[in-house]
């Protein structure tokens, strides 16, 4: 276990900026997770961390002491890479114990660490296979024992869960979340997928363009986002946004209609509007109804998502399964005035509807 | 072309793209090939073959006849059983340090270093030179008035006869060979290990591998499968060696640096008489050898694709 923080790091490459200035800290035993989209700089973030690549600027800190200049394998830490990248000429059992060979630990202790991880990750049986003897499941469990078996303070994860199919994803996130709980190590996770972060997280941390847009808990920021960009990122479907202007106590949407919101200046700026699909009601008396049209129905037998065209812009409603609305149909729909977010013309939050 | 396709029917019509192919093929290939057996299983000094008397396998015999095989003065056709043992030490040493060489330039041109492109074109060069054009370089180097001799005297040495002598003289036909093919491997080994998935590197980065484990546990092992090909490939190429040691040395001095090749030549074309017989059945051997390694490079082949 083991703190890490990153203070101002940098990333070039030439004259080429990508990381630009991160600051973060995570505490001992958090299950952290660099979440954005492609290109956003999580995964040089993580190489960075590892030791993979060089800090053009800044200090990486573990547990108090900086380690830029620390070679990869001297920070204590251990990294799960997207492709595996088992050594395909040894066994699995060669695999988990070729690190431990290089750091001259003892046969004895070599032998039990081996034991050990293939008990916990249940690959016992295929200790003798080579990599290309195993499914794609089989081999991410090896390249997570070859990680358990150095013990580090801190488990780096890089995309593992991509190359697998949907329902060894699900599986195989709650084993990580498992593995996590039970070792209690601090663990730095990349991916691009938003469920995952917020379904393994206890820090969650939105990357875009080389630069952290939030940090926090997962429900901290599904509720509570900063910005245009964590709004939109976090959550599927995704939150309806809506060009709205400000008016007298409230906001107008496109169509005219006034939505009140109580106590809040708002300037003369156009802002945005933010709800979530599951905040909208299909209800046509109260404040904030509007009416629209359903272009599209996606059931999903638990739920189901309209799609609506109104003259206020597009909106998705998450409901019932059993909702009878069909497309070409008029339905109406509400808005909750303390359902809504509001960001300015900068993409910044202005109100946040509250928790509820 | 339509009209006669239709006249005479799709199966035979390929026939006609066939032909002209089978005949070249025929004539240059299949046709020598025949001839050879022929030559190989008669005797006498005509050249045609239809004056020549049957002997069966009597060349064969006449080859192979030896007292003691590890002593070639033992044998009826010595000279035979010289160049052949002059091709398994030239081989052996030939493919043995080239690819010791090609290893680790193809090692070093595979880091990030200064000037990589060129330095690939540079050890790539020779394996464009003709192998006559490689020899008469080497040998107005090496010859007894030659560069390497003037810079010696210039040094204030003694001027020595690298091609008369039989110890220099092999060791520079080595060298020569080395040189003008090592290009060949150095590239085909470079892909073999840019082929290696770099992550991997990574993960024993990451598991603390020192450079020297790196290489004996990651990057060889991973680059068996290329490295069987070029082996055996260079076998076969070594064991055909002709035209570059016959222009620098002409197999000499005596009979030192000799191949199979060369004798094959020289048996069938050069000396007097013309033993036409001897060297077919000598060729038909030198075939059976090159046979063999071609079935052990593709079984390899096969072999690293499944793997």
């Amino acid at each position: 276990m083991a703190t890490l923080e990153l203070d101002r790091v940098v990333k070039r490459y030439g004259s080429l900026e990508v990381i630009h200035g991160v600051d973060l800290e995570v505490p001992s035993g958090a299950f952290c997770v660099f979440v954005g989209p492609s290109g956003c700089g999580k995964s040089t973030l993580l190489r960075m961390i590892a030791g993979l690549e060089t800090v053009s600027e800044g200090e990486i800190r573990i547990d108090g002491v900086r380690v830029n200049e620390v070679p990869a394998a001297r920070r204590g830490l251990a990294m799960v890479f997207q492709s595996y990248a088992l050594y395909p000429h040894m066994t699995v059992r060669q695999n988990l114990a070729f690190g431990l060979e290089n750091l001259r630990t003892p046969k004895a202790e070599i032998a039990r660490r081996v034991a050990e991880a293939a008990r916990m990750l249940r690959i016992e049986e295929l200790l003798e296979r080579k990599p290309r003897q195993l499914s794609g499941g089989q081999r991410q469990r090896v390249a997570i024992g070859r990680a358990v078996v150095r013990e580090p303070e801190i488990f780096l994860f890089d995309e593992p869960l991509s190359n697998l199919d949907a329902e060894l994803r699900v599986q195989m996130r709650i084993e990580l979340k498992a593995l996590h709980g039970r070792l209690g190590n601090t663990m730095i996770y990349v991916t691009h997928d938003q469920v995952e972060a917020m379904t393994m997280a206890d820090l969650i941390v939105v990357l875009s363009k080389g630069r952290i847009e939030q940090a926090g808990p997962p429900l901290e920021l599904y509720h509570r986002p900063a910005n245009l960009f964590v709004a939109g990122f976090l959550g599927s479907p995704k939150m309806n946004f809506l060009p709205v202007r400000p008016a007298e106590g409230g906001v107008r949407l496109e169509d005219g209609t006034l939505l009140p919101l109580p106590g809040t200046a708002l300037g003369f700026a156009p802002l945005t509007l933010g709800i979530r699909p599951e905040r909208l009601l299909l209800e046509g008396a109260g404040p904030g109804s509007i009416e629209g049209t359903v272009r599209l129905a996606e059931r999903l037998g638990a739920e189901t998502y309209l799609h609506l065209d109104t003259g206020a812009g597009a909106l998705t409603v998450r409901t019932g399964g059993e909702a009878a609305a069909r497309p070409g149909e008029r339905v109406p729909v509400r808005l909750p005035g303390e359902a809504c977010h509001l960001f300015g013309p900068d993409g910044r939050v202005i109100r946040c509807a509250p928790r509820g | 072309m339509a009209a006669l396709q239709r006249r005479i029917g799709p199966a035979r019509f390929a026939w006609v793209f066939l032909v002209p192919n089978l005949v070249i093929f025929g004539a240059f290939t299949y046709l020598p090939i025949a001839l050879n057996l022929v030559y190989a299983t008669t005797g006498g000094l005509a050249v045609l073959p239809g004056e020549r008397s049957f002997v069966g396998l009597e060349n064969f015999a006449s080859l192979l006849d030896c007292k003691n095989y590890l002593d070639p003065s033992s044998c009826s056709k010595d000279l035979f059983w010289r160049a052949l043992f002059n091709t398994a030490r030239f081989v052996a040493l030939q493919v043995g340090f080239m690819i010791l060489f090609a290893l680790i330039t193809a090692l070093v041109l595979d880091r990030k270093i200064r000037g990589r492109g060129f330095f690939r074109g540079v050890f790539f060069y020779p394996v464009l030179l003709s192998p006559v054009v490689v020899a008469l370089v080497w040998r107005w180097i090496l010859q007894r008035e030659g560069v390497l001799n003037a810079w010696l005297v210039a040094m204030g040495g003694e001027p020595v006869l690298w091609l008369m002598d039989a110890g220099w003289s092999f060791f520079w036909v080595v060298f020569v060979s080395i040189w003008a093919h090592m290009g060949f491997y150095t590239l085909i080994l470079l892909a073999g290990l840019q082929a290696i998935p770099k992550d991997v590197y990574e993960a024993a980065e990451m598991d603390a591998a020192s450079p020297w484990r790196v290489l004996t546990r990651i990057t060889l092992p991973l680059l068996m499968p290329t490295m069987l090909v070029v082996i055996v490939l260079a076998l076969i190429k070594g064991v055909q060696t002709f035209d570059e040691i016959y222009v620098l040395t002409g197999g000499g001095p005596g009979s030192a640096t000799m191949l199979i090749v060369q004798y094959i030549y020289e048996t069938g074309f050069a000396a007097q008489p013309r033993l036409y017989g001897l060297a077919a059945a000598a060729s038909l051997l030198l075939a059976g050898l090159l046979m063999i390694l071609t079935l052990l490079q593709l079984r390899l082949n096969r072999k690293s694709y499944r793997g």
